[in-house]
């Protein structure tokens, strides 16, 4: 796993993947930041959270779409597939190679906090919840995308699939505000990625909801080493 | 060292291996023959756990290789048809992860075990080039580095020759020859050459099944066994044909092309187990007409299957000698000048009349 972990790592950094991804993320970040914050003097972050959250929608797929893919395409899935490795530890490497990436990104945003603390007070418990908030999510996201990339070894594809599947997560949430009817909506609270976030937005550290990020990315995970074994039976 | 036992693959309706056993020794260096789609990537990709068999089982060392994948794939290094590089690493960096996935526990010295690998391979120059920049022959020794590393017991390698030129091919030759000396080698090839210049023992697959298992020397005999020969002879074209045809042991002889002024081509063809050679020069050289080149008519691949398809049928079927045989003479009397001629046409050809 720590080898599969090191190369792919290694792969964002050595193709402009990584440093598009990490430059694209930061800049509109900071760009929201400058004008919801610094240019209307308000010292709350949740709003900026609030994007970064919809922002992964469109960026996790950049993100994902060749974890696999590209492996295909260059027949090296048969080098990991015939090495002494088990799927789920390629499987493993391969995310945790994407979620580093993700994680450099949102690390560099700190200095959002950084820029509120030498001019007024931030509110380091909504920062906290926002940011695990966001780390747990991303996971969900990050698996979302890997799982789609093992099913394709077009990147493209891959990319555009993974889009709309986050915009039908998207729209799932829009559709749990304006439905009536109480079993649809408790399924669409079930199924919602960005509803659930709504707790960590106010400040408030939902077991319950941390919870079902990691069981919601442990999922796609799984789907993704199963289908690495059923490759082998196609 | 490899036991494979009725293995069978399909896909969908079509069965690309069937029921396929056979036992490779420790030690051995084993040829498989056979057309493209004849199975052996097939074969190969299930030893090394690619692919899962539909039935039958792969053992490694005794290990199966769907119950215990890991230890199983631990004793293999693969070199599949297309050699699975990393086209933005270097050679180095490759080598280096291909160290870390498969022998990172295996106590062997990183810088060493590599350094060691290339210099076998002949990749010792081009360490630090980016993969993506080099030769084919090149891209195929690092393909072989990769399948050196950890020490596997086991080596398979699809078609390790295909696409390079041919100092490069005798040199990768030279490179499995001496690998084979303490590994137990699978490799797979179209070409017969290959097989008889690196392998102690040849398995020889079409359409999925084993047509034959056997040294590569007896094969060889088998299959070409010096009854055709071309022949070129310096004189009239009607005299010379008259002395061939009269030789005791040819069964037919005939013009297939002026050569030069004055000489012609013959194919000669001889009685089963009868050598021509000696009494066609002096019964040439009697009458005057001197022999200007002689040499034997190689079979092609696809005669060679379908000599081997056919005495297979024969050995299953004793009873059916007669059409059989009929059909197995035209295979050979079509070999040398129309090698894709089927042998199901002239069985079907017999059947009308």
């Amino acid at each position: 796993m720590a080898a599969i972990y090191k190369r792919d790592l290694r792969a964002y950094f050595s193709s402009p993947v990584g440093y598009v991804f990490i430059a694209a993320y930061v800049f509109v970040m900071n760009l929201i930041f400058y004008i919801t914050n610094l240019l209307t003097g308000i010292n709350q972050l949740t709003l900026c959270y609030t994007y970064m959250f919809y922002a992964m929608i469109v960026l996790a797929p950049v993100l994902t779409m060749r974890t696999f893919s590209e492996e295909y395409k260059q027949k090296t899935d048969q080098l990991l597939l015939t090495a002494p490795v088990r799927p789920v530890g390629i499987v493993f490497g391969k995310f945790l190679a994407s979620y580093t990436v993700f994680v450099i990104a949102q690390l560099l945003l700190l200095i959002q906090v950084i820029v509120i603390a030498a001019v007024s007070t931030p509110n380091i418990a909504v920062i906290v919840g926002n940011y695990i908030a966001l780390f747990s999510a991303g996971a969900v996201f990050i698996a979302i995308g890997t799982f789609v990339s093992s099913l394709t070894e077009n990147q493209l594809v891959a990319n555009i699939a993974t889009l709309a599947i986050n915009l039908f997560l998207f729209l799932m949430d829009y559709a749990y505000t304006r439905i009536n009817v109480t079993w649809i909506k408790s399924v669409l609270y079930w199924i919602s990625i960005f509803r659930r976030y709504n707790t960590f937005y106010i400040g408030v550290f939902s077991v319950a909801d941390f919870v079902f990020y990691l069981c919601a990315a442990a999922t796609f995970i799984f789907l993704t080493v199963r289908v690495l074994e059923k490759k082998r039976w196609s | 060292m490899i036991e494979v036992s009725s293995l069978t693959k399909t896909y969908g309706k079509k069965r690309g291996i069937d029921r396929l056993s056979f036992t490779i020794g420790d030690g051995e260096i084993v040829g498989f023959l056979g057309p493209n789609g004849a199975g052996k990537s097939t074969t190969m990709n299930i030893i090394t756990g690619y692919l899962s068999a539909s039935s039958g089982a792969a053992r490694i060392g005794g290990i199966d290789v769907l119950e215990d994948p890991v230890a199983a794939k631990q004793q293999i290094g693969y070199l599949p048809e297309q050699p699975p590089l990393y086209p933005d690493m270097t050679v180095e960096e490759y080598l280096d992860f291909i160290f870390d996935l498969k022998a990172a526990k295996s106590g062997l010295k990183r810088k060493d075990h590599i350094m060691e690998i290339c210099e076998l391979v002949g990749l010792k120059e081009q360490v630090k080039r980016v993969i993506r920049n080099l030769s084919k022959g090149y891209k195929q020794r690092v393909g072989m580095a990769q399948a050196l590393i950890g020490n596997p017991e086991v080596l398979i390698l699809d078609e390790p020759t295909v696409g390079l030129d041919p100092k490069q091919i005798i040199e990768i030759r030279n490179v499995i020859k001496g690998l084979g000396k303490n590994r137990t080698i699978i490799l797979s090839t179209h070409i017969l050459q290959e097989v008889s210049a690196i392998c102690e023992r040849v398995l020889v697959i079409n359409n999925g099944q084993i047509v034959a298992d056997d040294k590569p020397e007896n094969l060889s005999a088998l299959i070409t066994g010096d009854r055709k020969l071309s022949v070129r002879v310096a004189g009239p074209q009607d005299m010379v044909r008259k002395i061939l045809r009269g030789i005791d042991g040819v069964q037919y002889a005939d013009v297939t092309v002026q050569a030069e002024k004055g000489s012609y081509d013959f194919l000669v063809e001889a009685k089963p187990n009868v050598d021509v050679r000696k009494p066609m020069f002096m019964a040439l050289a009697k009458a005057g007409y001197p022999i200007l080149q002689l040499k034997s008519m190689d079979l092609s691949l696809e005669d060679i299957f379908l000599k081997l398809v056919e005495e297979k049928k024969k050995q299953r079927n004793p009873q059916n000698k007669a059409p059989k045989k009929v059909s197995a003479d035209a295979v050979l009397n079509v070999g040398g000048a129309a090698p894709e001629f089927p042998a199901s046409d002239s069985e079907s050809k017999e059947d009308e009349i």
